[in-house]
């Protein structure tokens, strides 16, 4: 009994000192613990001061921003205030992505301190006012628990200086870093297409634009679960959302919320940026379709882009197909190394500006289209059956000329002996022309990013890039032209150069073999036959020519030269381009069209369609790692998908459309169609298995399920 | 026929988020009721249906049911309408109930909707996009979705809130007998999120 009253009597005192020492109050329920914090010691007259919320959660709770997302409930505060004073919105720090399985909340866990700003009269008494909050939040974990609490500080009112309030320094610090802020200079953009909110973000001249986030402000916008696509390019940061179904009406303007955490350039290092733009008509595709104003000076970001332009350029040397033409080249330079240097400093320039000038034909070329309404991609002469043709014929009597068939005639010796200083510059130039030619092949890949930076750029600084590619290129010739002694680092001219050219033939033929594959699947079989024929009537030339290397030859060339003219001319495909495509066997991949994907898909069967050309790589390593996988084509016949094919190797209008109406510039492009839908699934373009085995098995229930109707 | 049930159930499982827009057709689909008997969409076809999700555990749904809201409104339309209240609670979340104890639930609050039926592998209602308890659908008698969104215009837990909220199923529903086109046919739902597995 007497314990009893002893323990009473302890708890008493206790909490009676409890209540002394605390001037804030703590309103502590199951799962969170609220208080308010105050940001100043006291309050001025007039002036306003930070007031916030402070919510701590238990661990694995959370709750909402003011964009809930998929479900829950922004925290609500109404304020009761002394006579005259004010209060403004709650300042919500920038919130975190909550998967809730497969649904996504906006909200905090751990802590969040909502800050409100307080205003006082200018006539306010220099007393202790009390201020009182009366704060709803929904809480969740698995379970959601509404709660609601009466709050109130005691909070001086001065006319002296207010000192800041040590106790809840940090957590007020922490939730105002966390606000969103407008960063001087930086471009906001949005648009809206069919099934996608756009967000375009510009950094200013000589910052880059870093990774992001992106939650806007508005509810029922986009599929919160759904991931965004973001996409950097430079100085442009692209963040791509998938809209809600059904799709919000009337968005005139976005307003939101880009969190980055590596901060944005000139923001102080603050990771939330404040995104408010119009949302525009016309579709900003991702990685850009609308110009960017562009400064009168070539700024930072530019300069960064030209100097990976530049290394770009170095590598591409060491690319399968350049590298013999440069071999070619640096032989006559190996013979020459101690000939005149004055010449072979301007074959050397020559050289360069034969690379340079190609470069900004074929670049200038693509704007040109691409301005006249053409969907082009680097590489987009490669479409054209003819030129591939040509191509691997040329690319067939260099390598042969390399294994040592047969020897230039009196064309290519400039390139050996001194005859005219003209020739052996128009050889240096051709030189050059040639070397970029043939980098196509190997460069379309590889030139994606600087194509991707261009196409947000104006003519004039794409050109820039497409010039400084053609300068690296062009430069390690350049510089052997100018410092033999680099060349005489290398072994004397002797037996060891014919080993080394004739080992540069291989890569050639190699590339030969690819180009004849590209035209089987542009033109058919029969064209691989006319070019093999034709390879076949060059070869016979080109073993005439080099028998006839004695005096009496003269004959011979000319014969020569009439099988290889004989051999180009079966092996150029007659009619290019009406040909059949035939769909290699064991595939069960249909060719596409778009009236084949509406049919199938009324009549309730999803469709699968692979954009794709042969002379697109990461297309071919797709279909080989993913689309071909064992396991993804069983998914495929097992989910009753129909996959088509769409082959853009040639140029096709419709397909063209198509990327367009997807908002796509380029293959590959994988769209997944779902009956029931308005719009098809888009997936990366660089897929696994596991990700398209994701995307498939995301097809709806009741469609599947449709398969088996019971009876 | 077991067998084919097994298989309809397997599909169902493999199901990923999908949605059901107004001016759509309604996904179909086949699951059983709180007795265990078997309810199929197309059973109502020629019928205005309306889909009602379901979680007693959700302060959102307590709010409707508390207040006698969602009660009323199943026994206004009982003549006009299916009423098919629909529960996705996964069996791992703690607040799934039993078909016994939810039986129970409806009698306490003298609930009657035509059917209660158990989706707990959470096919249907991902099928249908369902996001929140409470989220409503209205299905016309052709099969086509015509309202997918919140009950009312009310964001909140308070019960109180139920008498001077917009309800857009009550709208939808008046629209429809009318022989109106349902004029919001689409809002965001709110609520608690839907317990998937």
């Amino acid at each position: 009994m007497r314990k009893t009253t002893l323990s009473f009597l302890f708890a008493f005192a206790a909490l009676a000192l409890a209540t002394a020492a605390g001037a804030a109050s703590t309103f502590k329920t199951e799962h969170v613990d609220a208080e308010l914090v105050n940001d100043d010691a006291s309050a001025v007259p007039g002036k306003p001061t930070w007031v916030g919320l402070k919510l701590r959660m238990a661990q694995e709770w959370h709750t909402y921003w003011k964009n809930p997302g998929d479900s829950g409930l922004p925290t609500r505060i109404q304020w009761t205030l002394p006579e005259g004073w004010t209060a403004g919105e709650i300042q919500w720090p920038y919130p975190q992505r909550l998967p809730v399985g497969p649904l996504m909340n906006y909200g905090y866990d751990d802590e969040v301190v909502l800050l409100s700003e307080l205003t006082p009269p200018a006539n306010a008494p220099e007393k202790p006012a009390t201020i009182k909050a009366h704060a709803e939040w929904l809480v969740c974990k698995d379970i959601c628990v509404p709660e609601k609490g009466d709050l109130d500080i005691s909070l001086p009112v001065s006319k002296s200086p207010p000192k800041k309030n040590p106790m809840f320094q940090a957590h007020i610090d922490r939730a105002r870093n966390q606000l969103p802020v407008p960063v001087p200079g930086w471009k906001s953009e949005a648009s809206m297409t069919a099934q996608a909110l756009v967000v375009r973000l510009t950094a200013p001249e000589g910052a880059e634009a870093p990774p992001a986030l992106f939650f806007p402000d508005q509810e029922g916008l986009i599929e919160p679960a759904a991931p965004e696509k973001v996409t950097r390019a430079g100085r442009v940061l692209t963040i791509e959302m998938k809209l809600a179904d059904p799709p919000p009406k009337e968005v005139k303007s976005l307003a939101g919320v880009a969190v980055s955490d590596s901060g944005w350039k000139g923001s102080d290092g603050r990771k939330a940026y404040d995104f408010a733009a119009a949302v525009g008509a016309t579709p900003l595709a991702v990685g850009g379709t609308t110009e960017t104003p562009v400064g009168g000076s070539v700024g930072g970001s530019t300069l960064a882009a030209l100097a990976f332009a530049f290394i770009g350029g170095i590598l591409l040397n060491l690319m399968p197909c350049v590298f013999p033409v440069l071999g070619i080249k640096v032989m006559g330079f190996v013979q020459h190394a101690h000939g005149e240097e004055r010449a072979m400093k301007m074959q050397g320039i020559v050289f360069l500006a034969g690379v340079v000038l190609s470069f900004l034909v074929l670049a200038g070329l693509m704007l040109a289209l691409r301005a006249g309404g053409s969907q082009l991609g680097w590489g987009f002469q490669l479409q054209s059956p003819v030129f591939v043709t040509l191509l691997a014929a040329l690319f067939f009597v260099l390598a042969l000329n390399l294994s040592g068939v047969f020897e230039w005639g009196a064309f290519a010796q400039s390139m050996t002996s001194n005859i005219s200083a003209r020739g052996r510059y128009a050889d240096a130039f051709l030189a050059g022309v040639l070397a970029t030619a043939v980098a196509t092949p190997c460069t379309a890949p590889f030139m994606g990013a600087a194509v991707g930076f261009t196409i947000t750029q104006d003519a004039l600084h794409s050109l820039a890039v497409f010039a400084m590619i053609g300068f690296g290129m062009g430069l390690p010739v350049l510089l052997l032209s100018y410092f033999p002694a680099l060349l005489r680092m290398l072994p004397k001219p002797g037996a060891w150069m014919e080993t080394f050219k004739q080992v540069l033939a291989f890569p050639l033929y190699a590339t030969v073999a690819w180009l004849t594959w590209v035209l089987g699947a542009q033109a058919g079989n029969d064209a691989v036959l006319a070019l093999l024929a034709g390879l076949v009537l060059v070869a016979l030339g080109a073993w005439l020519q080099g028998r006839s290397v004695n005096a009496t030859g003269i004959w011979r060339t000319a014969l020569a030269a009439v099988f290889v003219a004989v051999g180009i001319v079966i092996a150029v495909p007659t009619a290019p381009g009406d040909r059949e495509v035939p769909m290699a066997s064991g595939e069960k991949w249909q060719e596409w069209s778009p009236e084949k994907v509406k049919e199938l898909v009324a009549s309730g069967r999803p469709v699968f369609v692979d954009f794709t050309a042969a002379w697109c790589v990461t297309c071919q390593v797709n279909k080989r790692t993913s689309l071909y996988n064992f396991q993804v084509a069983k998914a495929f016949a097992d989910r009753d998908i129909v996959t088509l094919k769409a082959d853009w190797t040639k140029q096709d209008p419709r397909i063209t459309a198509e990327l367009a109406s997807l908002g796509r510039n380029a293959v590959p492009v994988y769209a997944l169609y779902v009956p029931g839908e308005s719009k098809p699934h888009l997936l990366p373009e660089v897929l696994t298995p596991t990700l398209v085995l994701d995307e498939i098995s995301r097809l709806p229930a009741a469609k599947v399920a449709a398969v088996t109707p019971p009876k | 026929m077991k067998r084919l049930a097994a298989l309809t159930i397997a599909a169902l499982c493999d199901a990923a988020f999908a949605s059901a827009p107004p001016g759509q057709p309604a996904p179909g689909f086949t699951i059983t009721d709180l007795e265990g008997k078997p309810a199929r969409l197309e059973d109502y076809k020629g019928k205005t249906v309306v889909l009602e999700w379901n979680n007693f555990g959700c302060p959102f749904v307590q709010k409707h049911y508390r207040s006698g809201n969602m009660q009323a409104l199943q026994k206004r339309y009982a003549n006009d309408v299916a009423w098919l209240t629909v529960n996705s609670t996964s069996r791992s979340s703690s607040d799934y109930q039993a078909p016994a104890v939810l039986t129970k639930e409806l009698a306490g609050f003298h609930a009657e909707p035509a059917r209660y039926l158990m989706d707990d592998p959470g096919a249907v209602g991902m099928a249908y996009g369902a996001k929140t308890t409470p989220h409503m659908f209205i299905i016309d008698p052709s099969g086509k979705v015509v309202y997918n969104g919140a009950i009312d215009d009310k964001r909140s837990t308070d019960l109180a809130d139920v008498k001077t909220a917009k309800n857009y199923v009550v709208a939808a529903l008046e629209e429809m007998k009318q022989g109106k086109p349902v004029s919001v046919a689409s809002t965001t739902p709110y609520g608690c999120s839907v317990k998937y597995p």
